[in-house]
């Protein structure tokens, strides 16, 4: 479990604009925030135009289909729009990782909701995909290294993570995708950094089982 | 010791292969940039805003009629209490009542105030009027 606490280089930091960016812009975050919660709807335009791609990005972490990402992306903003006047900007806390703790949980509330409705379960993992992870396991190469290999590694994938708890995946998207640190996870989802350990230890285990009915 | 070892060097790889297909996974960059450039995004942002907006506010008329109706609950209740004790004194009054004697009933004695008032005007006959009444009766009687 080292790997998770020894990630120091914050992805809700990184989610911030550049400074290159900022400078360009006219008005901060900040102000902007101040100005839509007065009821200035370019104000919040503006924002959503500034931080449009990185919800869009969060979103397609979890999910594949364009409806989905969209969905993902209107509900962030709904909600970030609707919760204005508890934002308080600290040094720790910017509107963008305000609305990037905001989208993850929106994601995994969609998550959630997929789970819930057994129609939009994947369906099973094919005879070839079989053969090809049967395959790359017991050569050990890294899937996705070859375009025609993410390609399949990506359906393959998005069918195994189906099989996972929201929560397991969720845990795993965060760390291993955004590259984000046991603390990050802790306050982004809410939960103590104990369980976001032992989430982890568990939504690995999970997938390692998942694997090995391949070999 | 030598399974376990070869178990665990197992699991070292099965979890590194398990990264690589979350990172396969999740390399969408592509889709996600069609969504962030999608025409009319921000306008149907608005629509749902505005539908949440409208949500929210029938949500709060619910609330505040509910709160309305917890509040009168409690004046209800006071306001009953207090008629069914206004009613229960009344009943027992006209028990306790009931033994009134008839000749005062009659002679209405027992009226005194404004209840003499007000039928003083309803009464065709007077306390003397009856009495002399009863008294011809009796001289009548006496003279057979």
């Amino acid at each position: 479990m080292d790997e998770m606490t020894d990630n120091s280089d914050t992805a809700l930091e990184r989610s911030q604009p550049s400074s290159a960016e900022a400078s360009a812009v006219e008005l901060s975050d900040l102000a902007l925030v101040n100005q839509a919660r007065e009821g200035d709807e370019a104000a919040f335009e503006e924002l959503f135009n500034r931080h449009k791609r990185r919800v869009s990005l969060i979103a397609s972490r979890f999910f594949r289909q364009r409806e989905q990402i969209e969905e993902v992306v209107q509900e962030s903003f709904t909600k970030a729009y609707f919760a204005l006047s508890d934002f308080s900007n600290t040094q720790e806390n910017s509107f963008a990782a305000w609305l990037a703790r905001i989208s993850f949980n929106a994601c995994y509330d969609e998550l959630r909701r997929m789970k819930r409705r057994p129609e939009s379960t994947l369906s099973n993992v094919s005879e070839e995909e079989s053969e090809w992870l049967k395959e790359h396991l017991l050569t050990a190469t890294n899937p996705g290294s070859d375009i025609e290999s993410a390609a399949v590694a990506r359906d393959l994938a998005t069918k195994l993570l189906a099989r996972l708890s929201p929560e397991d995946r969720l845990v795993l998207v965060m760390l291993d995708a955004e590259g984000m640190a046991v603390s990050e996870i802790a306050t982004v989802t809410g939960w103590s950094v104990p369980k976001v350990k032992v989430r982890a230890h568990r939504a690995r285990a999970a997938l390692r089982k998942a694997l090995k009915r391949f070999l | 010791m030598i399974g376990k070892k070869r178990n665990r060097g197992e699991d070292e790889r099965l979890d590194e292969f398990g990264r690589g297909l979350i990172r396969a996974s999740t390399s969408n960059e592509a889709e996600a940039e069609e969504v962030a450039a999608a025409p009319f995004l921000y306008t149907r942002l608005r629509s749902r805003i505005r539908q949440e907006q409208v949500r929210r506010e029938e949500g709060e008329s619910w609330l505040a009629m509910l709160g309305v109706f917890w509040r009168t609950i409690p004046a209800m209740a006071l306001v009953a209490i207090f008629a069914l004790t206004l009613f229960l004194s009344t009943n027992s009054g006209t028990l306790s009542s009931g033994s009134v004697n008839v000749d005062d009933a009659l002679l209405g004695t027992s009226d005194v105030g404004v209840e003499s008032v007000v039928f003083a005007d309803n009464r065709a006959l007077s306390n003397n009027e009856v009495l002399a009444t009863i008294l011809n009766e009796d001289e009548q009687e006496a003279s057979r």
